[in-house]
């Protein structure tokens, strides 16, 4: 006898990528051979490589979750539908590092499971970028050294996406935080295309990140502001707008967080509104940025550093934990965005599709939409190849299942 | 202006020229206010733009200003005015307000700002911050008429840093490839210089890169860092099929897997492993 297991209702191995947020599956018996019975109880259960994650199973979305859980299969090939998630505070650190099986009891009255089948999988996270193993650090410059490709990779959609013109549809209006949130997204499944075991981390800019500044991973800057990595480092080819490296100058030590940085606290403590939250663009998000010098301080040239996209991504799970905090992941409720702001332009009202994924390049958009539609995922629908503003806040599927995006952050539970 | 640039030239030079990063200045631990509407910058632009202020004043003023950059609505409003303070700052007699001034007006292709920096490379005397900062700089506009400069850099210049900062330049110039596979092949140029010539010559012809690469790497003499550079770059960018037909390569590799540096051992193992040899 033997099994399939379906991570995300799909074959596909780009599938088998876990959150927190329930994923739906299937099993099925695909060679009911020796099989006494029409049906058979099969329990569904893991194990783990070490270090690796762990998952849980449930029959219904909602729970109740547990470590294993026996279904009832046909043996005439049926698909059987059940709910695997990972377990918070246990992400992988390793591709695959989780294996599910599926097992039946050897005869009915046995103690005895035989394994039908099994297929490893991955709760796939992002996490604390100070903290990631040493081979999930070389993982992710190895990804962001082959989706830049000396400056001639689909990189540099991303690096055009963010310029001076571009800025109106993207910072000091409501939709800051939704648009970040699908560039980052866009971002991370592009390196994930390069190697799926790719989460994108974070950085805390709140609190020290010593290991983050090392030349090994993200570079340490020199005095006149040019990072320097090792010579086993693949960033050490990073090319943008026809220039080789990265120019970084810190204004603080980079053992130390930058000094000026509302906290976590302070930024969650703005208020259970979007529209007081949302000042955080000011600072802690435009006081990380300009707390260097180099490419990260300008809009323009910001997203010529791999930084970047890391400090943009500890923004976002500031509104991730926002959200949580107060419930925020219903577009619809009034609180969970800046909905009749009269100064919204184009792009920045929830319904509106946002610029570049949709291609639109007149009107007061910018002229030019570099990258085509958002990537994207094996594993989840949302948010869509053009999406809305109103797409990018239930990241979860709190509201709606449908609407997960495939990311969570190993802190936001 | 020329005055007031070898004015602050005099004075850069009494601070020693470069600064490292000014860690002694950090601020205390208080939330820096970034304003929510543009007139509300304009103090800080005042506090930029007045020389009596004290420096971390002035500092934190500008990256106040920056910061909201980022964030507000209608920052345009009050830009033309931000520009002007920069390029004021630029000339100022403190080194550190110039430099970053210079930086921010650099990265917005600022041609008072380029133009300043030119001049600067051309006559040292008129020099507002030291040449290799001038080249970094000049960098974010690689159109901006450096690259017969740095190419003459190249050859006069003694000083490690600015011969870096000129390769970094020439990278964007297709006319100084044969200038930088000059420096990345001669042996007795610094280790850094040659890595810098490796990342250039990578960005203008990767197939010239790959080919030094594997000369490297079957060098028994070569620098330990250059196999480094040499095999990251055949393991991250090479062609599969090209380093498959290369038996005396894959002979190496197996050789480097087993001796030498560590971090070399483990540069060939994740080469033997992605390439699947």
């Amino acid at each position: 006898m033997q099994a399939e297991i379906q991570i995300n209702n799909s074959t596909t191995p780009a599938a088998r990528y876990l959150t927190w947020a329930p994923s739906p599956c299937r099993v099925r018996i695909t060679n009911p051979a020796g099989s006494p019975a029409v049906q058979l109880r099969v329990r569904l259960g893991t194990r783990t490589n070490t270090g690796g994650g762990s998952v849980a199973f449930a029959a219904q979305a909602g729970g109740p979750y547990a470590s294993t859980l026996t279904v009832t299969v046909p043996v005439n090939g049926q698909s059987v539908s059940f709910f695997v998630r990972g377990v918070f505070g246990k992400p992988s650190s390793g591709d695959r590092d989780v294996i599910i099986e599926a097992r039946a009891r050897s005869a009915p009255s046995s103690g005895n499971w035989r394994l039908l089948g099994t297929l490893p999988v991955m709760v796939r996270i992002r996490k604390n970028a100070n903290n990631l193993t040493s081979g999930e650090r070389t993982r992710l410059v190895a990804a962001f050294a082959q989706l830049n490709d000396q400056g001639l990779g689909r990189f540099a959609d991303f690096r055009e996406m963010h310029v001076n013109q571009s800025s109106p549809e993207a910072h000091g209006r409501p939709a800051f935080l939704p648009w970040h949130r699908a560039y980052l997204l866009d971002l991370e499944r592009e390196l994930q295309a390069v190697d799926p075991s790719v989460a994108l981390p974070y950085w805390r800019f709140d609190q020290p990140a010593p290991s983050l500044f090392t030349p090994d991973y993200l570079g340490v800057s020199d005095a006149l502001g040019n990072v320097q990595l090792s010579a086993t480092n693949p960033l050490q080819f990073w090319r943008t707008d026809n220039v080789p490296g990265i120019v970084r100058r810190p204004f603080f030590d980079p053992g130390q967080a930058p000094a000026g940085l509302r906290t976590e606290a302070q930024t969650l403590a703005l208020g259970a509104q979007y529209t007081g939250f949302r000042t955080l663009e000011g600072n802690p998000h435009g006081s990380a940025h300009t707390s260097f010098g180099g490419f990260i301080s300008s809009i323009g040239t910001a997203a010529r550093d791999p930084l970047f996209f890391l400090l943009h991504c500890n923004v976002d799970r500031l509104w991730a934990k926002w959200q949580l905090q107060n419930n925020r992941f219903d577009s619809g409720v009034a609180a969970s965005y800046d909905t009749n702001n009269p100064g919204n332009k184009t792009g920045h009202n929830l319904v509106d599709t946002m610029w570049p994924w949709n291609g639109i390049t007149t009107g007061d958009r910018p002229p030019f939409a570099p990258g085509g539609a958002l990537a994207s995922s094996a594993c989840v629908n949302a948010p869509g190849p053009q999406p809305r503003v109103q797409d990018c806040f239930d990241y979860r599927g709190s509201v709606a299942a449908v609407a997960q995006m495939g990311f969570d952050y190993d802190d936001v539970g | 202006m020329a005055k007031k640039r070898k004015k602050a030239t005099r004075a850069s030079r009494k601070t020693g020229g470069r600064k490292s990063v000014p860690v002694g200045r950090a601020r205390a631990q208080r939330v820096l206010e970034v304003p929510l509407a543009a007139p509300d910058l304009l103090p800080a632009l005042d506090i930029l733009r007045d020389p009596s202020q004290s420096v971390d004043a002035r500092l934190e003023a500008l990256q106040t200003i920056q910061a909201a950059s980022f964030a507000l609505l209608d920052f345009d409003s009050i830009r033309p005015d931000y520009i002007a303070a920069l390029r004021q700052a630029a000339e100022d007699q403190e080194p550190e307000l110039r430099q970053r001034a210079l930086g921010i007006l650099a990265r917005e292709h600022d041609g008072f700002a380029q133009e300043a920096l030119l001049e600067g490379l051309r006559d040292p005397a008129k020099a507002l911050v030291r040449p290799d900062k001038a080249l970094q700089l000049l960098s974010y506009d690689p159109h901006a008429g450096v690259y017969p400069i740095a190419r003459d850099i190249i050859h006069t210049s003694e000083d490690e840093s600015t011969r870096r900062e000129a390769l970094r330049v020439l990278a964007g110039d297709p006319a100084s490839a044969p200038v930088i596979e000059d420096v990345l092949t001669d042996k007795s140029e610094p280790s850094a210089i040659r890595r810098m010539s490796a990342s250039a010559l990578h960005a203008l012809n990767p197939d010239k890169l790959q080919r030094w690469a594997s000369s490297a790497v079957l060098d028994t003499d070569e620098d330990a860092d250059l196999v480094a550079t040499g095999l990251t770059a055949l393991t991250q960018f090479g062609d599969a099929k090209a380093i498959a037909d290369n038996k005396q390569l894959r002979k190496r590799m197996s050789q480097l897997q087993q001796q030498g540096p560590a971090k070399i051992k483990q540069l060939a193992r994740r080469f033997v492993k992605k390439y699947e040899l």
